[in-house]
């Protein structure tokens, strides 16, 4: 949806999921989308040159966000969630589903 | 003129915002440099991060640059005669929401410096620590009030702007503790 504005679809699906998720890492984004893992890492690197979203390692994993420092974050955030809202539901669903609780490794689900 | 290897941070800064004026590129230093020059120099900072607010060709920042020493290398810009590096971090001038309105100004030797001011440098070290839970920022930000006089009250307006007015209350004295010397 927001292809025409951002130029990429790929930067349109790496800020919908971060936006949705709250974080997230190249891998995770590039196969929740099916897409090339590549493609995805160039988007965020370009986003997190651009200030718009930030990462930070955990273990070995290079986790990103939107940056809460991005000076339009706010606007960036209605946009989405405008874009979200056209979404169909169960595609929203499968977006923001998941799991953020806490649970004790090892406990079945 | 000093030559470049032996200027401070502070008057590198001042002699390369000076040299990307005249070349028409409109900048200002932000970030751990201003707390190097604030603090002089108790917080060490290597990196010269410049922001501009309409941005520039990134070929003609390069060839400006060069004509003062300093190469692209991994999208930041080195001399040889320094230990200091150039970065253009994305614009636009702003901490957190809201834009910087008024930079200070510092003359050197080398040139005039366009930064942050004390109060702004404290937000911006601030931001770090509120969204990021950037601890060392905290303490960035209170070195700046040892020695500089900041404007406390607009740093409760502008936290609480950032919705993080409890943030702020549980490091006002802090703040405040630091400031009451000057």
């Amino acid at each position: 949806m927001l292809e025409p504005l951002l130029g990429s679809i790929n930067r349109e699906r790496v800020l919908l999921f971060l936006y949705s998720r709250d974080q997230g890492y190249a891998r995770e984004i590039a196969r929740f989308y099916k897409t090339d893992l590549s493609q995805i890492q160039k988007q965020l690197e370009r986003l997190e040159l651009g200030n718009i979203i930030y990462s930070k390692t955990l273990g070995k994993t290079r986790v990103y966000s939107l940056n809460p420092r991005y000076p339009f974050l706010e606007e960036l955030q209605s946009l989405l969630e405008k874009v979200l809202s056209f979404y169909p539901p169960e595609e929203r669903e499968k977006l923001t589903l998941s799991r953020k609780r806490p649970r004790r490794k090892g406990k079945p689900l | 003129m000093k030559h470049i290897k032996e200027m401070s941070l502070g008057e590198l800064a001042a002699y390369v915002c000076t040299h990307l004026e005249k070349n028409g590129i409109h900048c200002v230093l932000t970030g751990g440099a201003c707390v190097s020059i604030y603090t002089e120099n108790r917080y060490e900072s290597f990196d010269l991060d410049f922001v501009e607010n309409v941005t520039s060709k990134r070929k003609h920042i390069i060839k400006v640059l060069s004509k003062i020493g300093f190469k692209e290398y991994n999208k930041y810009f080195k001399h040889d005669d320094t230990k200091y590096f150039i970065d253009f971090p994305a614009g636009p001038l702003a901490i957190g929401r809201e834009p910087v309105r008024k930079p200070d100004v510092i003359n050197f030797e080398t040139g005039k410096l366009v930064l942050l001011s004390p109060t702004d440098s404290v937000k911006d070290r601030l931001a770090a620590y509120y969204h990021w839970n950037d601890k060392q920022c905290l303490d960035q930000a209170v070195l700046i009030t040892e020695t500089n006089n900041v404007d406390i009250d607009e740093i409760k307006r502008w936290s609480e702007r950032e919705g993080k007015l409890s943030e702020f209350d549980s490091i006002k004295e802090k703040l405040l503790h630091k400031n009451k010397h000057l």
